[in-house]
């Protein structure tokens, strides 16, 4: 049986500032190295000085998992030698003197089947190193220390994952959950970051590391699987390592860097004093935590008789879900939650277009009641949608400039069916004989007036005129 | 002009009229200049400080407001970072590091008009006892140039002592404030920990380590306290202190207060028969002042020093970790060279002591060691803690000499390194455990000082203060020959 | 008593170039040995003691620009990037 575990990066990109500095959390608006200060960049003398809303935010992803919260965190030193890293150690978590860590032992489910979350722990981001750029790049290395000290939540599972679909799963439910809680945005560059072990039956455990997003993680667990099934069949020993993921060769190449692995001489940070996490502190995130998906999904359902399969989309989706809350009444629900996940969907399918869209809930109330009012049809409403997302503007406004008002006036529709049947004599008789034919005539009722006709007075008018 | 006032009676001096901010500091300027190519306390010496002189008695000529300290000059260890200065913890590695900004401590010393005369000399990162691990040279004992002055802060000591400065900042991890002050017979604190901010105090063991006032006299260890102490938003484990002036009721005397003689410290082989002559007058001293003193035992003391050691090895080999000589440093382009390879040829500038640490520094928290040395080190720690704070439900302050033996030569102690580390046996507790202590000039025997360590519960420096004070008052100690 | 091929790792592993520094060996072993002397302190059942702090006392997360420019204080590639040594 094959067994995967994960270690997944998740910056905190909601917080305003690092985990320990006041600079920014969000370092990438800046020039290279202007967003550091003495405690970022380890200059001597400075302490690091622990963001509460960082503790907070971690608690709540700990509380979301399921983990069991300790009294008291505390943190610890990982010393290693990097030029990414400001100190040459990273302040980090571990369950050394008791449960320490901000959550341990979680659990959470995936298609009925449950992952357990070994541990939690809030660490701080290294700088980046910088290839490009230098023409003496084969002497020097430039570095970057911007991104050092950026909050990350690690959440380490056990090793129950069996294939790369589970683990594929498994990212997706937990970058929703982590995107729903509000703690982080797993869609910017480098928010989220992934390494896994693998083992097969009977084997030893192979590290990867390097994986740089979630669908390459998929990719190298398949292969690093496919590797070791190929050594183990050609009975060749599979060795205890730690492997890089190769992105440009889509493969995982034995690291070389051996020699210190497992020696990071961890032992207690004492600049920062063990925090109490008092009970009264976790009940009062417990309520102002954000409802979760699947409950989210289960009022949907009940409450407004929404399809699971649309309920599931718009509770998984943070964009979608505070469009659908924002939105929706008592009587409208149903439609909204049909017009976003068949319309608008397609839109806004990129970060990039949701960061640029001009859309607001009270657009998608308007167009709902528009068409049931039959102000609009259907089919124009994609257009509307379209608009509105480019211009902002509100449906009259939109109405007013581009001539979509359905066209449901007896009179108006009359006089183009008219015209219509004049010029498809053939088809008009053959509905007479056929009247399931007639769907051609809607049609061309349909293209004459851009879609702005009333189906279902179109209808009554051909059948009238048919005399079907 | 006498420049070997107490800060206190300099204020009154100042006040008075008696001379000018500018007069004085020209004259220490001037004493500096003469002794300390002798002594060698400093590492470097403000320029800017006769301006700042001049700048503050035009404040004083227009009445406007002044800090309490009247631009008295003061000097700080070298291991403070001062904005806009080079600071170098006596280490070659940062021989041109300059400091992007000032300390907690260091600021409010400046907020309240003290003037800084300079940078004193000290151990390399501050690891050592006796200042002969500076890279930039020894510092030399006022009371006998051929002796040590004691350290790591002993350029602070001996700035005090030869009456170059005031008052100074030392840094104690475990003694080094209070060792240089016994050796140098001047009064040296250091504080509970949390008191003081450690922001832009270059660390060396940052669990147990305090900054602290070095001075003349006990008050004025208590008027320089009063200003640096105190909760910093810079300083995650510094605690709001309940006392705000220290000076206050200083002289109610310690009649009917409890002491208690900690043998391992004042009874074992170690202790000289000076040391132990003047010790035992200490306590008869005590006890006329009608305190009730009373041999006791900790009976964690004798694996203190290992503890410490193996503590504060571990701090240091991951707190000078970043000096790699890559984002400061000195001047060695690592352009060409391999990663790994170039930081082990920028750290061959450490000198012999910070080397040998960093090697333990390796090895004592290494996984497969963890649990034969660092575990047990803090579990000792943890168990002195409780054994103190059980002594001061009894006790009042806890007493013993502040360091086993007198001043030593250049060189005599330094071959063995375990007598070496010995030296430390009484300073350390405190550091350990957490708890103040001071060391009060006791005696002179053969022309070198011995003092006398209070230690009390944390956060009762006012209580410290009061028994030093009443000690103090009963000395009457000789000038320094200098 | 620790061999000098542990502690010759150990001194690589900090980056300290043990070649230059066979002197300090024997210092180092002797120390070492010292350290012993915790295997007799009886520490067992020892809880240990640490500085507490609570939540509410920690930083409030704000975004507040450091006031000065630290890449002036760092060795840099134009001025802009901290300059490294290569990584292999």
């Amino acid at each position: 049986m094959v067994k995967i575990g994960l270690e997944i990066h998740c910056q905190l990109t909601k917080l305003k500032s690092k985990l320990f500095c006041s600079c920014k959390a969000d370092y990438r608006e800046f020039e290279p190295n202007m967003n550091i200060c003495p405690i970022c960049s380890g200059i001597p003398g400075s302490l690091p000085l622990l963001n509460q809303n960082a503790v907070e935010k971690a608690t709540t992803i700990a509380m979301a998992l399921n983990c069991e919260i300790p009294e008291k965190i505390a943190f610890f030193r990982k010393n290693y030698f990097y030029p990414d890293l400001p100190k040459n150690f990273q302040i980090t978590q571990l369950n050394a003197y008791g449960d320490t860590s901000i959550g341990s032992r979680g659990k959470i489910s995936i298609n009925n089947k449950e992952i357990r979350i070994r541990r939690i722990q809030l660490e701080e981001d290294p700088g980046r190193l910088i290839y490009e750029g230098a023409t003496e790049r084969t002497k020097i290395t430039l570095v970057d220390y911007n991104r050092a000290g950026t909050p990350l939540v690690e959440i380490v599972t056990e090793p129950d994952f069996e294939n790369p679909g589970e683990v594929r799963i498994f990212l997706n439910v937990l970058s929703d959950l982590l995107e729903n809680l509000g703690v982080s945005d797993p869609g910017l560059e480098g928010a989220m970051r992934a390494d896994a072990n693998v083992s097969i039956e009977g084997g030893v455990k192979v590290e990867i590391k390097n994986i740089g997003s979630f669908h390459d993680l998929e990719k190298a667990v398949h292969f690093e699987i496919t590797r070791q099934q190929s050594l183990h069949e050609r009975k060749i020993e599979i060795i205890q390592e730690t492997r890089h993921w190769d992105d440009r060769r889509k493969i995982t190449v034995s690291s070389r860097s051996k020699e210190e692995e497992g020696e990071y001489r961890y032992f207690l940070e004492s600049d920062i004093p063990w925090v109490n996490i008092r009970s009264d502190t976790k009940d009062q995130l417990k309520t102002t935590m954000p409802e979760n998906i699947s409950s989210k999904k289960e009022r949907y359902i009940s409450k407004y008789n929404i399809a699971p399969q649309v309920a599931d989309i718009l509770a998984s989706d943070k964009y979608y879900s505070e469009l659908f809350e924002k939105s929706h009444s008592e009587n409208d629900a149903k439609d909204i939650a049909n017009l976003i996940t068949t319309d608008l969907m397609g839109l806004v399918d990129t970060r990039e277009k949701r960061d640029s869209s001009k859309l607001l809930a009270t657009h998608l109330s308007e167009l709902v009641d528009a068409i049931a009012k039959k102000r609009i049809t259907r089919t124009s409403a994609k257009d509307i949608l379209q608009d509105m997302i480019k211009t902002g503007n509100s449906l009259s406004v939109i109405l007013e400039k581009s001539d979509l008002n359905q066209i449901s006036n007896h009179d108006e529709l009359s006089k183009i069916i008219s015209d219509v049947l004049l010029n498809e004599e053939n088809a008009a008789n053959e509905a007479r004989l056929k009247p399931e034919t007639i769907n051609f005539l809607v049609g061309k009722v349909m293209q004459k007036t851009k879609g702005k006709a009333d189906p279902i007075i179109t209808l009554e008018i051909l059948k009238e005129k048919l005399g079907i | 002009m006498d420049l070997r006032l107490s800060a206190l009676n300099y204020v009154t001096s100042i006040k008075n009229g008696d001379f000018t901010v500018e007069e004085f500091i020209e004259k220490t300027l001037e004493r500096i200049k003469d002794v300390d190519e002798k002594v060698h306390a400093f590492l470097q010496v403000s320029d800017t400080a006769l301006e700042n002189a001049n700048k503050i008695d035009r404040r004083i000529k227009s009445n406007d407001k002044i800090g309490k300290f009247y631009g008295m000059p003061i000097s700080v260890k070298d291991n403070m970072c001062v904005e806009g200065t080079i600071t170098t913890c006596a280490s070659k590695v940062l021989e041109n590091f300059i400091a992007p900004y000032t300390g907690t401590a260091v600021s409010r010393l400046e907020f309240d008009d003290a003037i800084i005369i300079g940078k004193t000399n000290l151990d390399e990162f501050a690891m050592g006892l006796s200042t002969e691990f500076s890279a930039y040279g020894p510092s030399r004992n006022p009371w006998n140039t051929d002796f040590v002055p004691g350290g790591s802060s002993g350029g602070s000591a001996v700035s005090v002592s030869a009456n170059e400065c005031i008052a100074s900042l030392g840094s104690d991890t475990g003694g080094s404030i209070r060792n240089p002050a016994s050796f140098c017979s001047v009064v040296g604190l250091k504080p509970t920990y949390g008191l003081v901010s450690r922001y832009g105090l270059i660390s060396y063991a940052n669990s147990i380590e305090q900054i602290g006032p070095m001075t003349r006299t006990v008050e004025d260890s208590a008027f320089l306290l009063n200003s640096i102490s105190g909760v910093d938003s810079n300083d995650n484990t510094t605690v709001e202190k309940s006392h705000h002036d220290y000076l206050q009721n200083i002289d109610a005397g310690i009649s009917g207060k409890t002491i208690g003689i900690v043998s391992e410290m004042t009874n074992s082989d170690g202790v000289s028969t000076e040391v132990m002559n003047a010790t035992n007058n200490s306590i008869k001293t005590f006890e006329k002042l009608g305190a009730n003193c009373e041999e006791m035992s900790l009976g964690s003391v004798p694996y203190a020093v290992a503890a410490y050691y193996t503590i504060t090895s571990t701090e240091a080999g991951s707190n000078l970790a970043r000096y790699d000589n890559i984002r400061y440093g000195y001047d060695f382009d690592s352009e060409g060279f391999e990663f790994n390879s170039y930081i082990s040829k920028a750290r061959k500038k450490l000198g012999p002591e910070v080397t040998r640490r960093m090697i333990l520094g390796g090895f004592v928290p290494s996984a497969g060691y963890a649990g034969k040395y660092f575990l047990k080190a803090l579990k000792v720690k943890s168990k002195l803690t409780a054994e103190i704070n059980n002594a001061f439900k009894k006790f009042d302050f806890l007493i013993s000499p502040t360091v086993p033996i007198q001043p030593f030569k250049f060189g005599e102690k330094i071959e063995d390194p375990v007598s070496f580390m010995l030296i430390d046996f009484n300073t350390v507790t405190a550091n350990l455990t957490g708890k103040p202590a001071i060391s009060v000039p006791y005696e002179n025997s053969n022309g070198l000082p011995i003092g006398i360590q209070i230690m009390a519960n944390s956060f009762e420096e006012n209580k410290l203060f009061q028994a030093a004070y009443a000690l103090e008052k009963t000395v009457d100690l000789p000038e320094v020959p200098l | 008593m620790v061999n000098e091929d542990e502690i010759a790792n150990v001194a690589k592993l900090m980056r300290i170039d043990i070649e230059d520094h066979s002197v300090h060996i024997k210092r180092v072993q002797k120390m070492l040995e010292y350290f012993d002397i915790l295997d007799k302190a009886d520490i067992e059942s020892v809880e240990l003691l640490v500085q507490e702090t609570d939540l509410e006392k920690l930083r409030t997360d704000d975004h507040i620009p450091y006031k000065k420019n630290i890449i002036d204080f760092l060795k840099t590639y134009k001025e802009k990037y901290v300059k490294a040594p290569k990584m292999n």
